[in-house]
C-alpha cells in the first residue's frame, strides 16, 4: 500500500474557461515549494495526487500554498479484489476515533463489476460486522472513508485538513505591496497573495532618520511573505530621505503626513507601472490614523491613477493583530524600529486634508525633480524563504 | 597519541575552528548595537539560532545560550525553583548524574527545597515503580540525565515524561543531554528542558545551551539586560556560537551509521577485555556504544592511566569531573566498592580508527601485564 497526498483544489473549480491554466499554475506553484525534496505529482481536472516518501514535510510545506481547498492522505493499492480492499480498509480504520461512519465510494474504472451504491454498501456492511459498536450514519458521520475505484488501482482517503484557500499565486497577475514595519501591511500583503496576486514590495527607507534594524526587520516580514509568494519577494528600497527632508523643511507641518503620503504614491505607481504591476497594495485602515480617514484617502489617492487595493481596509486592529499572529510576521512587526511613517508626526496632522490646499502646498516643492531622484537611485534586493544566510560559515 | 577520553571533550572540528577565527576576524560588531557592524552580527547570531532551532526541530526563542553543560545545569534547576517555589519546593533527580547536578541540589536543599533520588534497576534504568511514589503535589521538576558520563546508560526519556505527566502534568521534565546529543538520535519535545554541550560534539568550549520550552515558567539566575525574562543577559558570544551552530549541525548528521561503526569498536574492546579474569565490563543493555566502562580489580585505576599517559595514550577514570572518587555509577548499579573504585572509562569516536584500537590494545597489555607483574598474590 502506498502512502500519497491528494489535493483538492479551491475556489478556481469554478473558473470554467481558464481552468487548465489555474491548476498548471498550481502545480508549478507546487514544484516551486516542494523544491529540495523527491516526488512526483499527477493530477486532473477535480484534484492532484502527489507521490512521496517525505509526506510529513511534504503536508507541512502544502499548507502554505494557496489554491488549495482540502489536503488528505490518501492509500493506492493494486488489488482491486472486493476482499483485499475490504482488509486494507479494514487496517486503515483500525486506529481511528470514530462512532458512526459512511463509505463513499466513486468509480472511474466502469468496467468494474460492482457499482458504487453497491461497493459502498457492501464495504460499510464488512466494517459493521468487524468493528465493534459502529454505526453508519448518511448525513454528518464522524468517518467518511472515499474509496475511488480506478482502472489500474484502488485509491482510499478520509476527511482532510483545510488548506490556505484563495488562488495560486501568479494566476491574477502582479501588484506591488507598500511594505512598512508596521502590523498591517504585511497582512495586507499576504490577504492580497491569497487572491492570487504574486507579490513585489516597495519600501521607503530614510536613513539616518530611520535605523538599519528597520530594513532588516522589513526584509525579515518579506521572508515571512515570501513561503507564501512562490519562495520570493522583490523589495524595491527608495531612498526616501531627501524628499521627507524638504516636506519638513517647505510645508506646514498639520500638512506634512498628506504631501508624503502623495509622494509615496506616486512613487509607487512610477514603480508599479515598470514591473508590470497592475495594482498597488498597502495596509491602510479606515480611521485608524489621520492619513487613514476617508477624506484623507481621497486627497492622498487622486495623485495617481492606479487602483489601490486595501485588503484589511475594513478589519478591526484585533483582526488584522489575529491574522499577524498566524501568518508569523506580528512578532517582527513588533520590534520596535520606527519607520519612515511614524517619525516627523506632527501632534496635530490634519485629519480632513482639502485637496486644493494639497496641490498648493506641494508646489513648494520641486516634486518631479524630487520623485525622478528618488527612483533613479532605487535599490532592489531580492529575498527568498529558502534563503539561509551565512551558509558558508554555518 | 591516542585519544579516546572523547566523552570528556573533544577536539574541536577543523570546520568549525575555520567558522570561529573567521567569524571572530569579520564580525567585530556587538550584536547587540544599533550600528551597521552590529546588525551584521546579529543577522549572524540570528542565523546560527535558527539553524539549531531546525536541527532540533524547536522554536529560536526556547534556545538560551550558556557558557557550561554545568551552567545550564544550575540555570534549569535554579530559574525553574526561584520561579515556580510557590507550588512547591520539591524536586526529583536520578542516582546517575554528573556531578553538577547534585552541586546545584546540595545548594538548592540550603534554600529551604527537597530532594528526591529516584532508584535505578540492575540494568540502570529508572525504576518506574519507585519513580512514581516519589512523585508528589509539590513536585515541581525532575531532572533525569539522557545517558549517563560513566556507564552510557541510555534513559527512556519518552517514557520518563509520560509517566510523570500522568501523575501531575504541572511537573517539569529536565535532561542533561550532554553526553547524548550527537552520538545516539533523540527527540527534545521528550523533555520540557535540556542541557547540551559544545565541546562534546566537536564544537569550541565556553559554550553551551538549555532548550527551554515556552510553557515553561524560569527565571534567570544572571541579572543584566534590563529585561526581567532575559534568561542570558549580556554579550552574546558569537564566534562562539557559530562554531557551536556548525558543530550541532555536523554532530546530527549520519548519527545512525556513526553509532554503527562506534559498536564495533566497542565490541572489539570488549572481547579483548573479556579475556582478562581481573577485568570487569560495566555495561547494560541501555549503555551506549560510546562509553566503554571497565573495572580493573587488581590495579589501582590512577596508576594506570598514568602508565598509559607515558605511551601517550589518554583515557580516564570515572569522569573528568569526578576523578579520584567513588564511580556513583558502577556503585548504583553493582554495589561493589571495590569495582566502582577502580573503574576506568575508554571513549570513543567516529573519528577513532581501527589502526588506532590495535595500538590501544597492545599498550594496554603491555602496562597491564607490566603492573599486574607487581600485584602481590595473597
Amino acid at each position: 500500500m502506498e502512502k500519497v497526498i491528494i489535493i483538492k483544489y479551491g475556489e478556481l473549480s469554478t473558473k470554467s474557461d481558464n481552468i487548465n491554466f489555474f491548476i498548471k499554475t498550481l502545480k508549478n506553484n507546487i514544484e516551486k515549494k516542494l523544491s529540495g525534496i523527491s516526488f512526483k505529482i499527477s493530477y486532473d481536472i477535480g484534484r492532484m495526487i502527489i507521490y512521496t516518501d517525505n509526506i510529513d514535510m511534504v503536508l507541512n510545506k502544502l499548507k502554505e500554498v494557496f489554491g488549495i481547498h482540502e489536503i488528505m492522505v490518501g492509500y493506492i493499492f493494486k488489488d482491486k479484489s472486493i476482499e483485499k480492499i475490504e482488509e486494507n480498509i479494514l487496517a486503515l480504520i483500525k486506529n481511528i476515533d470514530f462512532n458512526t461512519f459512511r463509505v463513499t465510494t466513486k468509480r472511474s474504472d466502469k468496467h468494474y463489476e460492482i457499482n458504487s451504491i453497491d461497493f459502498s454498501k457492501i464495504v460499510g456492511a464488512y466494517i459493521l460486522k468487524n468493528t465493534d459498536n459502529k454505526k453508519v450514519k448518511i448525513e454528518g458521520a464522524d468517518l467518511e472513508i472515499f474509496v475511488e475505484i480506478r482502472i489500474n488501482e484502488i485509491l482510499v482517503y478520509f476527511d482532510g485538513i483545510k488548506g490556505l484557500g484563495g488562488y495560486p499565486v501568479s494566476t491574477l497577475g502582479k501588484g506591488l505591496l507598500m511594505l512598512s514595519g508596521g502590523i498591517d501591511s504585511p497582512v495586507a500583503g499576504f490577504l492580497a497573495i491569497k487572491r492570487g496576486i504574486r507579490l513585489e514590495a516597495i519600501y521607503f527607507d530614510s536613513p539616518p532618520h530611520t535605523s538599519k534594524m528597520a530594513l532588516e526587520k522589513v526584509k525579515d516580514l518579506a521572508k515571512v511573505l515570501a513561503k507564501y509568494n512562490n519562495n520570493e519577494v522583490k523589495i524595491h528600497i527608495i531612498n526616501f530621505t531627501h524628499i521627507q527632508e524638504e516636506i519638513i523643511k517647505n510645508i506646514p507641518n498639520y500638512y506634512l503626513i498628506t504631501i508624503m503620503r502623495r509622494f509615496m504614491y506616486q512613487i509607487s505607481a512610477v514603480i508599479a507601472s515598470r514591473i508590470n504591476a497592475h495594482v498597488i497594495i498597502n495596509g491602510e485602515s479606515v480611521g485608524q490614523v489621520a492619513s487613514q480617514t476617508l477624506q484623507s484617502m481621497e486627497v492622498i489617492n487622486e495623485s495617481i491613477k492606479k487602483p489601490v487595493l486595501r485588503p484589511v481596509c475594513c478589519l478591526d486592529k484585533l483582526e488584522i493583530i489575529d491574522i499577524a499572529k498566524k501568518i508569523g510576521t506580528y512578532d517582527i512587526s513588533i520590534l520596535p524600529y520606527e519607520d519612515c511613517c511614524t517619525i516627523f508626526v506632527p501632534k496635530h496632522p490634519v485629519i480632513h486634508p482639502n485637496l486644493k490646499t494639497a496641490l498648493e502646498y506641494e508646489k513648494l516643492i520641486d516634486k518631479n525633480e524630487l520623485i525622478y531622484n528618488a527612483i533613479k537611485n532605487e535599490t532592489i534586493i531580492n529575498i527568498n524563504s529558502n534563503n539561509k544566510e551565512y551558509q558558508d560559515l554555518l | 597519541m591516542i585519544y579516546l577520553d572523547y566523552s570528556a571533550t573533544t577536539p574541536v572540528s577543523l570546520e568549525v575552528q575555520d567558522t570561529i577565527n573567521k567569524v571572530t576576524r569579520e564580525f567585530i560588531g556587538n550584536a547587540n548595537s544599533i550600528n551597521g557592524l552590529g546588525i551584521k552580527s546579529k543577522n549572524l547570531l540570528n542565523s546560527a539560532t535558527k539553524q539549531i532551532a531546525e536541527e532540533f526541530n524547536i522554536l529560536e526563542s526556547e534556545i538560551t545560550y550558556t557558557s557550561s553543560a554545568t551552567e545550564s545545569n544550575n540555570l534549569a534547576l535554579i530559574g525553574v525553583s526561584i520561579a515556580n517555589f510557590k507550588r512547591g519546593k520539591h524536586i526529583i533527580v536520578s542516582k546517575l548524574e554528573h556531578p553538577s547536578i547534585y552541586s546545584i541540589c546540595s545548594y538548592l536543599e540550603t534554600m529551604g527545597f527537597e530532594i528526591s533520588y529516584v532508584n535505578t534497576d540492575e540494568d540502570g534504568l529508572i525504576d518506574f515503580e519507585h519513580l512514581k511514589k516519589l512523585i508528589r503535589e509539590d513536585t515541581i521538576l525532575v531532572s533525569i540525565c539522557a545517558v549517563n558520563s560513566e556507564l552510557g546508560i541510555r534513559q527512556p526519556l519518552k517514557m520518563i515524561r509520560q509517566t510523570i505527566k500522568k501523575i501531575n502534568p504541572n511537573i517539569y521534565f529536565h535532561s542533561d543531554m550532554t553526553q547524548a546529543i550527537g552520538k545516539i538520535a533523540i527527540s527534545l519535545h521528550d523533555v520540557d528542558l535540556a542541557t547540551i554541550s559544545s565541546h562534546k560534539i566537536y564544537g569550541p568550549k565556553g559554550i553551551a545551551m538549555l532548550y527551554c520550552n515556552s510553557t515553561v515558567k524560569i527565571k534567570p539566575i544572571i541579572y543584566g539586560s534590563g529585561k526581567s525574562n532575559d534568561l542570558n543577559p549580556g554579550t552574546p558570544a558569537l564566534p562562539l556560537i557559530a562554531g557551536f551552530s556548525k558543530a550541532i549541525r555536523l554532530a546530527l548528521t549520519d548519527l545512525e551509521k556513526k553509532e554503527k561503526y562506534i559498536n564495533l569498536l566497542n565490541e572489539r574492546l570488549c572481547l579483548h577485555f573479556k579475556s582478562y579474569p581481573d577485568i570487569l565490563i560495566n555495561k547494560t543493555k541501555y549503555s551506549i556504544p560510546h562509553i566503554l566502562n571497565i573495572s580493573i580489580m587488581n590495579i589501582k585505576p590512577e596508576t594506570f592511566i598514568h602508565a598509559l599517559d607515558s605511551d601517550e595514550v589518554y583515557i580516564s577514570t570515572n569522569t573528568a569531573c569526578s576523578s579520584g572518587e567513588l564511580s556513583s555509577g558502577a556503585m548504583v548499579i553493582y554495589n561493589d566498592v571495590k569495582r566502582a573504585s577502580h573503574t576506568i572509562r575508554i571513549s570513543l569516536s567516529s573519528m577513532t580508527t581501527s589502526e588506532e584500537i590495535d595500538k590501544f590494545i597492545k599498550i594496554f597489555d603491555k602496562n597491564y601485564k607490566s603492573l599486574n607483574s607487581l600485584v602481590k598474590k595473597d
